[in-house]
């Protein structure tokens, strides 16, 4: 019997989704709905709590430099070192040309999540703020843990952007798209 | 068996039937003269048929394997049923039990508790063409639920991105589950009314209430949730409970054996005709044998 119970037991197998990782996807469209590739290079970064200390090197005839680490060398080579306080941020997706949609992970415990989208073609910058909930999920025991959200609101800035608009609250890893951006302009047709 | 054996009766009989028939034409052609054929003999056929009332009392059984599943794994039950029994064929039954799952997952640290009752409704019927025995082969089907409330845990979450970490813990998740299984079984007379069986059961979830943080990973009466399917079995200690059955009682049915003596002149005349012509026919033969 306890051979039964074991072989009973040892049937199991492993269903956990092949995709698991929560992001929030972004897909793109020009200004009158039409998806396109988004041709100019896009950098995306966020703001994170908290506040970090940088240093901006400066000499008479030269661009400034800004370091998070100060560099003695530098200051031996005749510059000046400037200290300031700047919002935490670090960078999610790094120059991602020629797409049609994105992958952005989201926080947590946050409750808005703050994302600048940088050009290379512009150089004015796009900052999105996405209002959400987050829940943790469970699908089964041997899969782990997830964080979902619920998107309430989504609002952007207008330097390349058009509009914006949520597509799908539900963020999970089924991969459906969430937000739609609209950029500026009208795709030429083929 | 059963029908092996059959085959092998009647097919004795025929031979037999035959030997006798065989010896019956040597017989009448070795009739002497002045010999009359013998009358018929019927045979005696005694059939007996049992008649069995429709009510055969009550099964009360208890199943093993769930508290030795639990003992050796992170699931178990303790379960109970009580079947009607009713021309030894139908057995209308209803199960009741506890079923306890409390396990956690070696690589994730995620834990899922859950202790709760069941019930199934359903029916057995019996295979074996002779219903009077004790022993019986059946194939059943169930249709189970079960309302539990069921705790799932595991390391606190860190977001690895934005910093900050939390616990995670979803207690008390409300939900009700409903499956069906299909069932085939044994059970053997041990004494007298108690009897042992097993049964391989196959069960599927029909339905489950679901919410957003999780799903149910174990159900009680169920088991686990990882497939859309599973294997379960049972163990049972049986008991037959005989109360307010009334006892089955055979039904005779008797032939009566008499000789046939013929009765009819007509016939007896045919055949003393026949026994004449045979005997001359014989003594023509014999004549014919002597003069070569």
């Amino acid at each position: 019997m306890a051979l039964a119970t074991q072989m009973l037991a040892g049937c199991y197998s492993n269903n956990c989704p092949m995709e698991n990782t929560v992001t929030c996807n972004f897909a793109f469209y020009d200004a009158e709905g039409t998806a396109i590739a988004y041709q100019d290079t896009i950098t995306v970064s966020t703001l994170k709590p908290g506040y970090k200390t940088v240093y901006t090197y400066r000499k008479m005839g030269t661009l400034p430099i800004v370091k998070e680490e100060p560099d003695p060398e530098l200051i031996e080579a005749g510059y000046t070192e400037t200290l300031s306080q700047q919002r935490n941020d670090t960078i999610l997706l790094n120059k991602k040309a020629n797409a049609t949609s994105i992958k952005i992970p989201m926080s947590y415990f946050g409750t808005i999540d703050t994302l600048v989208f940088a050009y290379r073609r512009i150089s004015l910058r796009d900052t999105v703020k996405i209002q959400h909930s987050s829940y943790p999920h469970v699908e089964l025991p041997e899969c782990g843990t997830h964080m979902f959200h619920h998107l309430k609101s989504v609002t952007a800035t207008d330097a390349a952007i058009d509009h914006i608009e949520i597509s799908n609250p539900n963020v999970g890893y089924e991969g459906a798209t969430n937000i739609k951006i609209y950029f500026n302009g009208v795709a030429e047709a083929e | 068996m059963n029908s092996i054996s059959k085959h092998i009766i009647s097919f004795v009989c025929a031979f037999a039937a035959l030997l006798h028939a065989a010896a019956q034409d040597n017989q009448q052609q070795m009739l002497l003269p002045g010999e009359q054929p013998k009358p018929t003999k019927y045979v005696a056929i005694e059939e007996e048929k049992q008649h069995m009332v429709l009510f055969q009392g009550f099964t009360l059984s208890v199943d093993v394997f769930g508290p030795v599943s639990y003992a050796v794994s992170d699931y178990g039950t303790a379960e109970a049923a009580l079947r009607l029994n009713l021309k030894n064929t139908y057995f209308p039954i209803v199960e009741v039990g506890y079923g306890k799952c409390d396990t956690e997952d070696f690589n994730t640290k995620v834990s899922y508790k859950v202790n709760a009752p069941y019930a199934r409704i359903g029916i057995d019927i019996n295979m074996l063409k002779n219903k009077f025995q004790s022993n019986r082969l059946y194939l059943g089907a169930r249709y189970g639920f079960s309302t539990y409330e069921y705790d799932i845990a595991g390391p606190a979450m860190i977001d690895p991105i934005w910093g900050g970490s939390g616990a995670f813990s979803i207690p008390n998740t409300s939900c009700t589950s409903h499956w069906i299984e299909a069932l085939f079984g044994a059970e053997v007379k041990i004494y007298k009314n108690f009897h042992m069986g097993w049964a391989i059961r196959y069960k599927r979830e029909v339905a489950s209430k679901k919410n957003d943080y999780s799903k149910p990973n174990c159900i009680p009466g169920y088991g686990y949730t990882t497939n859309a399917s599973c294997w379960g079995g049972t163990y049972s200690l049986i008991f037959d409970l005989n109360w307010g059955m009334k006892k089955s009682h055979k039904r005779r049915v008797n032939v009566e054996i008499r000789e046939v003596v013929p009765t009819n002149p007509a016939l007896e005349q045919t055949i003393d005709n026949e026994t004449e012509l045979n005997d001359g026919e014989r003594r023509e033969s014999n004549d014919g044998k002597q003069a070569e």
